[in-house]
């Protein structure tokens, strides 16, 4: 089980953040935000906060992945796991960039 | 096989037979739990309503061939179109994937059969009642008119008066018992019953697409399901989940809907990419190019699916940021597939192809689907989508994908593994006729649809207008799409021929390399003699003697010493041998729990909730009885597997096969409570009439019965299960976890109190909210009554104690719901 683990954590961390993103603009675009007193540009910033975050998380995933102490003792597996550790990564950065490129609520 | 050999397993087959063969006769047909025969059946029923679903396609293009055709009115259509959808993706396409898998699975793993081969039948025959209720509303004129996605307000109760709605809504939920049921049976399958040595680099590429797709099915799914129930709920008891003068919102729908019907799309593709990764490499005569990066590759696709649900949505006002995430993995999505095609293309390159039947299908998959992924691309795109969207384009889209990327790459499976399936070789050649039928009337009907979309033709009109200037391409495409249906129809004919008339065949005709290809054909209702030892993801290849071997019980559990179905569990990552698994004799319990399930189903469409209660109640009984035939009286130690391994029986392990899929059940379980608290956070943020006239205030009782609960819950099941493996007294503890989960019964029973079931649609969410958390108890705490009982009559020992685990997992998902639950409910009435 724990070689599934490691084939499937980084790619199911980048979906939850993904999920995360998205609610958190609906969020910033609902009136909750505002009746909270927070402006837009304090709610990019925390878009963009939580991307990076996001981004952090997978290189730190993709480095345990392949340290002593957590990669697979099979090298198939442990390849496997670098691989989609990988495309957790570049799923993260493009498909979370329009945080930091497009307009917020219009 | 020299004689003595053949002596050896004749002997050996004959000792089999007896244990794991069907009942006789019709009786045969309702009780057996047999893969093989389950899988010829689900095959049958899928290709069935293929046809049905088939004919209506031909409906709707006699009605469209004409302007202003006079051949059915709207009413008609509305029925006709939305049955199409709903039969092509719901009873046949799902269906028919999972009885190949049904069917193909345990061979080619080489074990004996599904984890569960019970439930393998309970989902056949939930199945066939539920495609046969629908059928029959069709036929009744009842049918569902919504369309295939029944989208709020239309599929409201102000709009849809009639039961039609409630067909598709419950009799899918029913249909989906199969889906559900299937996938657990796949996860534990590939994981835990394999043959000896198949460690997860020598899976066959088949059963990781289907551990994949059974995963996407467990988490996609539940979302719909949740939408079915709440829609179903608002309809019969207005509580207005969609309507927004109370707070609801028609969004939530389409966000559940597409959680699950994008996905969909590729629980649909994935699989016939599996049967294009294990038949293209055949017919290439070499091995699949990069099957590590095509493992990848399926993986990405399946998690990347999960975040495209919006692109159906683009139209629906959402802000550009939200609209540029979803483009942006939609644009992504493309490169996972883009790795197969080119696997697949490296393969050919590498191999020296063949022309057999099969591969022309995969030809047409080719040229089909590219160009079906490539208008997927350009829909990705949002401006383009506006202009698209709803349109006949879109249509043509969706047909290129589905026809092209899973029709076509099923039918090459099914004519390769046509040897397996009945255990002749094809003889009369009409499959290369019908190919080059389909493949004509396909794109003549398909791609000049794309052309009428683009001149704005809007699906699902009933009616072609005069001067329109869609004209001349409807009447072309009908004219295309009748011969598309010809061709489709001889394929049929083609493949029945065959199966019931040519000549027997030899085994393995295409000098396949895995597992499915060591048995005789077609395959014994034990499928492998003995349970095999491989070295490789080709063991045929290494060892052309394999079948000979397996044959003569030169495996594990060859000779059934102890008169019952047995079979291997190995470890997930190395495969080696674990446990031994029994399963179980034949039983008319699926059947009969299967029609009273659906009589609780389908009951609530005429408004019988009394009957529904009886039926549930029924179910309950029934799923008792089930359970109880499980586990063993007796302590039995270390048993004799062959080959001088001794290995305990699955009732004196700790994860027992049902703790496993339970596991897998739970998962499925826990996406329907995500979804639940993903509407209900949903609608705080988005739906208009927000903040709800009356916030529930949680009090004292409520918080404490849920405190209570939670730690009189986890910490009596924990005590008991220990009681139970030091062979104490475990009563306390368990009766314990009965009053904890009984105290949140009751904390939750505190939101009935406080609010009204169909004032506002926070009222309306905090019920089900309210619900799932008494369901979940109830259930827990019936399976604590269940494990006293089974300690009272001797199936629990310190060293059975695999039961206390099941009942343990289940506790503490109730209890970690209930918290989560009750909290979200309870949040609002603390905060500021």
């Amino acid at each position: 089980m724990t070689d599934i683990l490691r084939i499937s954590v980084p790619i199911t961390v980048w979906i939850a953040a993904f999920s995360a993103v998205y609610g958190l603009e609906g969020v910033i675009c609902s009136d909750l935000w505002r009746g909270a007193g927070l402006s837009l540009g304090q709610g990019r910033g925390a878009l963009v906060a939580t991307w990076v975050a996001a981004i952090a998380l997978q290189v730190a995933l993709l480095v345990a992945l392949r340290s002593r102490r957590f990669a697979s003792p099979h090298p198939w597996v442990q390849r496997l796991a670098t691989i989609l550790g990988c495309v957790a990564l570049v799923a993260t950065v493009w498909s979370l960039m329009p945080v930091a490129t497009t307009s917020l609520c219009l | 096989m020299t004689e003595k050999k053949r002596m050896t397993a004749l002997r050996l087959h004959k000792a089999l037979y007896p244990i794991w063969r069907n009942d006789p006769g019709w009786k045969g047909v309702l009780t057996t739990v047999n893969n093989n025969t389950i899988g010829n059946m689900f095959i049958l029923g899928a290709t069935g309503m293929f046809l049905a679903g088939g004919i209506l396609a031909m409906l709707i293009r006699a009605q469209l061939a004409s302007p202003r055709s006079a051949f059915m009115g709207p009413e008609i259509y509305n029925q006709i179109f939305t049955m199409h959808g709903t039969i092509m993706m719901f009873l046949f396409a799902i269906p028919f994937f999972e009885a190949l898998t049904v069917f193909l699975l345990p061979g080619m793993l080489g074990t004996r059969d599904l984890a569960f081969p019970r439930l393998s039948s309970y989902g056949f025959w939930c199945y066939m009642i539920g495609s046969t209720i629908m059928i029959v509303a069709l036929v009744a004129g009842v049918a569902p008119d919504g369309g295939w996605f029944m989208y709020p307000p239309l599929s409201s109760s102000a709009y849809s008066s009639g039961i039609n709605t409630d067909i598709w809504l419950l009799g899918i939920s029913f249909i989906e018992i199969s889906a559900i049921g299937a996938a657990v049976e796949v996860v534990v399958t590939v994981l835990r019953y394999r043959a000896v040595g198949m460690s997860l680099d020598k899976l066959p590429i088949f059963a990781w697409y289907m551990l994949v797709v059974a995963v996407m099915i467990l988490t996609a799914f539940p979302p719909m399901i949740l939408g079915s129930l709440i829609l179903e709920l608002e309809r019969a008891f207005d509580m207005p989940f969609f309507q927004a003068e109370h707070g609801g919102d028609s969004l939530l729908w389409q966000h559940l809907f597409w959680l699950f019907g994008h996905p969909e799309v590729y629980i649909i593709f994935l699989p016939a990419a599996g049967v294009i990764s294990m038949v293209l490499p055949v017919m290439a005569r070499t091995t699949l190019l990069g099957y590590g990066w095509v493992v990848a590759a399926a993986i990405s696709l399946a998690v990347l699916s999960f975040g495209l649900w919006v692109h159906h949505m683009f139209t629906t006002g959402i802000p550009h940021m939200g609209l540029a995430f979803f483009s942006a993995v939609s644009t992504l999505v493309a490169v996972p597939t883009g790795v197969q095609i080119f696997a697949w293309i490296g393969t050919l390159w590498k191999g020296r192809p063949e022309m057999h039947l099969p591969m022309l299908w995969i030809l047409g998959f080719f040229v089909t689907f590219v160009m079906g992924g490539l208008t997927g691309v350009m829909v990705a795109m949002v401006p383009f989508d506006w202009q698209a969207h709803d349109s006949y384009f879109v249509v043509a889209h969706l047909h290129y994908v589905l026809i092209g990327g899973y029709v076509f790459p099923m039918i090459a499976g099914i004519y390769y593994w046509m040897p397996v399936l009945t255990g002749r070789k094809r003889f009369f050649r009409m499959g290369e006729t019908a190919f080059w039928l389909v493949m004509v009337g396909f794109h003549g009907t398909f791609l000049l649809l794309h052309w009428a979309g683009l001149l704005g033709m809007r699906r699902r009109i009933d009616t072609v207008e005069a001067g329109s200037g869609w004209e001349s391409i409807n009447l072309l495409a009908s004219i295309s799409g009748f011969v598309l249906a010809i061709g489709f129809g001889l394929v049929i004919l083609d493949v029945a021929v065959n199966a019931f008339v040519a000549v027997r065949g030899p085994r393995n005709p295409w000098k396949a390399g895995t597992l499915e290809w060591a048995t005789p054909i077609p395959g014994p209702s034990y499928n492998v003699a003995s349970i095999p030892v491989i070295s490789s993801r080709y063991p045929l290849h290494d060892n052309p003697d394999l079948p000979v071997q397996i044959a003569r019980g030169e495996g594990f559990l060859a000779w059934p010493d102890r008169n019952r179905r047995e079979t291997l569990a190995v470890s997930i990552s190395r495969g080696e041998p674990e446990f031994i698994s029994v399963f179980p004799k034949n039983t008319i319990v699926p059947f009969v729990m299967a029609v009273v399930t659906s009589v609780m189903f389908m009951a609530p469409v005429f408004k019988w909730y009394w009957l529904m209660f009886i039926a549930a109640a029924g179910v309950t009984v029934l799923a008792l009885v089930w359970a109880w035939a499980n586990g063993s009286r007796r302590d039995e130690g270390l048993l004799d597997a062959g080959r001088g391994v001794s290995l305990p029986p699955h009732t004196e392990v700790a994860y027992k096969p049902g703790w496993w899929g339970s596991l897998f059940l739970l998962l499925a379980d826990s996406v329907l409570f995500g979804s639940l608290l993903f509407g209900y956070a949903f609608l705080w943020t988005v739906a208009p009439n927000w903040p709800p006239p009356r916030i529930l205030q949680p009090g004292i009782l409520g918080p404490v019965l849920a405190l209570a609960g939670v730690a009189l819950a986890s910490s009596g099941i924990r005590l008991g299960d220990r009681a139970i493996r030091e062979d104490g007294a475990p009563w306390r503890g368990l009766l314990a976890s009965l009053a904890g989960l009984a105290a949140l019964g009751a904390a939750a029973a505190t939101v009935f109190a406080g609010t009204t079931y169909n004032a506002h649609a926070y009222d309306a969410t905090l019920w089900v909210i309210a619900g799932y958390v008494i369901f979940h108890a109830g259930l827990a705490g019936l399976m604590v009554l269940f494990l006293l009982c089974r300690i009272g009559t001797g199936y629990v020992s310190a060293r059975r104690f695999g039961d206390a685990r099941v009942v343990r997992l289940w506790i503490d998902y109730a209890v970690l719901t209930a918290a989560l639950g009750l909290g979200a409910a309870w949040l609002p009435g603390v905060l500021p």
